[in-house]
């Protein structure tokens, strides 16, 4: 019992930081309607740049999100500005070729800079946890999710209260009447993706101090990341909150019951499985939001 | 005709290459390019009908490695090996149907890239059958019988073979009413269908033989390094990637883009991978992420695109090409 509880308890610990680098994904993909296939790429660069940060600055890794976001939203706005914006008109094919070409080069750039190796952080709390009654809680996993869930609210509170967010919203309901109504929506696109790759890059800043970063975890990660969006409906924010925290149960009793190293294997079947069954996702808005990437 | 005789031509010359220049390191190169243009055409021969799969790495790993464990286990020499591995690529191309069928545009990419990440992890967790992460040798015992040969010349030919073939193949199927029904799925999946095309049926028959040839390659390209293990023979860079990126840089949909792109980016990326890989390693990779980027912002049609317009300044080819780029543009 107690076993079964404590893999739940990490497992949705876990699930808050998953949500949170797909809620970047399906912000960008409910907005700007592109399929990122950079997108743990994104995530890579933000858990990298924590760890330069910790080993040649000491920086913390949770005050390093003070510099990650914005680095990450700067990087956001180039992709959208330098390849995405260019090629808008062109076919889904052409940007979907655009973002792997872009994974790939972030993937080998990273690979230049850092070597293969498998790296971490370590601090002083990297190891501690607190107990509460027989189940043990890992402190940096208990720290990203309260942090996942303030992003969250914080979100949220954007989208429904400012202007800015209303403004997303429209362009995500309809962009050519969102157009006719005086908002610039090629500004939006660049502060969408800016928004989404900071939100991303946050994510991995929170989750380094208890995983590892190498060159090729962006695919792990954009993978992961269209599973739970896939599973929550693409473009629906609740559903990524959701779907993260039920790919991070999956993934932490896998790991315990299945196997570590099948683990991700395990919600990639799901995944194909659900792509199947109800390609529109399980919370998915109705029929013909898998289509809209493609049109 | 003058092309036919062109490729004749050209062909002759590399039966004869060997015979004039063998350097290992030489050889070493062309056997390369001739499996990049194999693997790039059985590639592409998906995305005539405009689906683009990042998963064909798992049909290269399943060939391989089932040929490779039945001749280590069992001793089945891989002339015979290769028809159970065949088999064992058709049965994951059927699990890869599915998908292909129901799905779209980057949700049919992220299924293939899923699934041959699954495959992956099998093979890295069934030890019993494939060693895992140490990977299993192939025993060396040279000649024609097993595969295993001490000079470069013998695979130098089986992968001339190889590439010929498949150009050959995806040629007569370009020009068949297969390729037009493909072509058809590829600009308008609604509009074949209602023009009476079986959509399902053709889309399995490109994958099976898509499946089939990168299958092939991969019993051969086996024995060739001698070497198997699942971060290799499920790799998602060298048998999924590289050959889309070849594909689409040399122009998607095309008989001669492939050719082009395979020539063109293997010896690129082995340059700088022996000569500038020793001091910064994924350097190739990384310049060809930014070819691939630039390619799609310049030329959607890929570098053949040009090329055709300056050949057959009259030919439709050059439509073809763009349409299958643009296909679902709306």
């Amino acid at each position: 019992m107690d076993l079964i509880l404590q893999v739940i308890v990490s497992g949705l610990l876990l699930g808050g930081v998953y949500a949170l680098l797909s809620v970047g994904l399906t912000l960008i993909f409910g907005v700007v309607r592109i399929i990122n296939f950079a997108h743990g790429e994104l995530m890579m660069v933000g858990m990298y740049l924590t760890f330069w940060l910790f080993h040649s600055h000491h920086m913390d890794p949770y005050l390093s999100i003070i510099a990650v976001a914005p680095a990450l939203f700067v990087v956001g706005m180039g992709v959208q500005r330098l390849i995405i914006q260019p090629i808008f008109d062109s076919s889904a094919l052409m940007k979907i070729f655009a973002t792997v070409g872009l994974f790939i080069a972030l993937q080998n750039l990273a690979l230049m800079l850092f070597r293969a190796d498998f790296r971490t952080i370590q601090t002083s709390y990297s190891m501690s946890t607190v107990v509460v009654s027989n189940i043990s809680i890992s402190i940096p996993r208990l720290v990203a999710f309260g942090f996942a869930l303030i992003l969250f609210v914080a979100l949220y509170l954007l989208l429904r209260l400012t202007l800015v967010g209303k403004a997303m919203r429209a362009v995500a309901e309809n962009r050519i009447v969102a157009e006719l109504m005086g908002i610039r929506v090629q500004r939006l696109y660049l502060l969408t993706f800016g928004l989404g790759s900071a939100l991303t890059g946050m994510a991995g800043a929170l989750i380094l101090p208890f995983t590892y970063v190498f060159p090729t975890v962006g695919s792990i990660y954009t993978l992961l990341a269209f599973v739970v969006v896939v599973l929550g409906g693409l473009g629906n924010m609740a559903g990524a909150f959701f779907g993260g925290l039920f790919i991070g149960l999956v993934e932490s009793f896998s790991g315990v019951y299945v196997s570590p190293a099948l683990k991700e294997a395990v919600y990639y079947v799901i995944f194909i499985l659900i792509l199947l069954v109800r390609p529109q996702g399980l919370f998915g808005k109705g029929k013909g939001t898998e289509e809209v990437g493609l049109k | 005709m003058k092309s036919r005789l062109l490729v004749l031509l050209v062909l002759l010359g590399l039966v004869a290459l060997p015979l004039v220049y063998r350097a290992p390191f030489f050889l070493h190169m062309i056997i390369l390019i001739f499996f990049y243009v194999a693997l790039t055409e059985a590639w592409n021969i998906l995305g005539l009908c405009g689906k683009v799969s990042l998963g064909h790495s798992a049909f290269f790993g399943i060939a391989a490695y089932t040929s490779a464990i039945l001749c280590i286990r069992e001793g089945v020499i891989p002339w015979i090996g290769m028809f159970p591995a065949l088999l064992a690529t058709y049965l994951g191309a059927v699990a890869l149907a599915v998908p292909l069928l129901r799905l779209r545009g980057p949700m049919f990419t992220l299924a293939s890239i899923a699934f041959s990440e699954v495959l992956r992890r099998v093979a890295m967790v069934w030890r019993e059958m494939t060693a895992g992460a140490e990977g299993l040798t192939i025993p060396f015992t040279p000649g024609w019988h097993h595969l295993t040969f001490t000079t470069k010349v013998p695979y130098y030919y089986i992968f001339l073979l190889l590439a010929a073939g498949s150009v050959y193949i995806v040629h007569r199927m370009y020009h068949s009413a297969l390729g037009h029904h493909l072509r058809a799925i590829a600009s308008d999946e609604e509009a074949a269908q209602a023009l009476g095309i079986n959509t399902g049926r053709v889309q399995l028959l490109a994958l099976c033989w898509s499946a089939g040839i990168t299958g092939l390659l991969g019993v051969f390209y086996t024995q060739y390094v001698y070497m198997i293990e699942p971060e290799w023979a499920f790799s998602q860079m060298l048998f999924a990637l590289q050959p889309a990126l070849n594909g689409i840089i040399g122009g998607l949909g095309t008989i001669w883009g492939p050719v082009l792109g395979a020539v063109l980016m293997t010896p690129l990326g082995e340059y700088l991978r022996s000569y500038l890989g020793a001091l910064q390693q994924g350097l190739n990779f990384f310049i060809y992420g930014l070819v691939l980027i630039g390619v799609v912002m310049v030329l959607p049609g890929g570098i053949i695109s040009p090329l055709l317009v300056l050949f057959h300044p009259r030919r439709k080819e050059v439509d073809r090409t763009v349409s299958i780029g643009q296909g679902a543009n709306e």
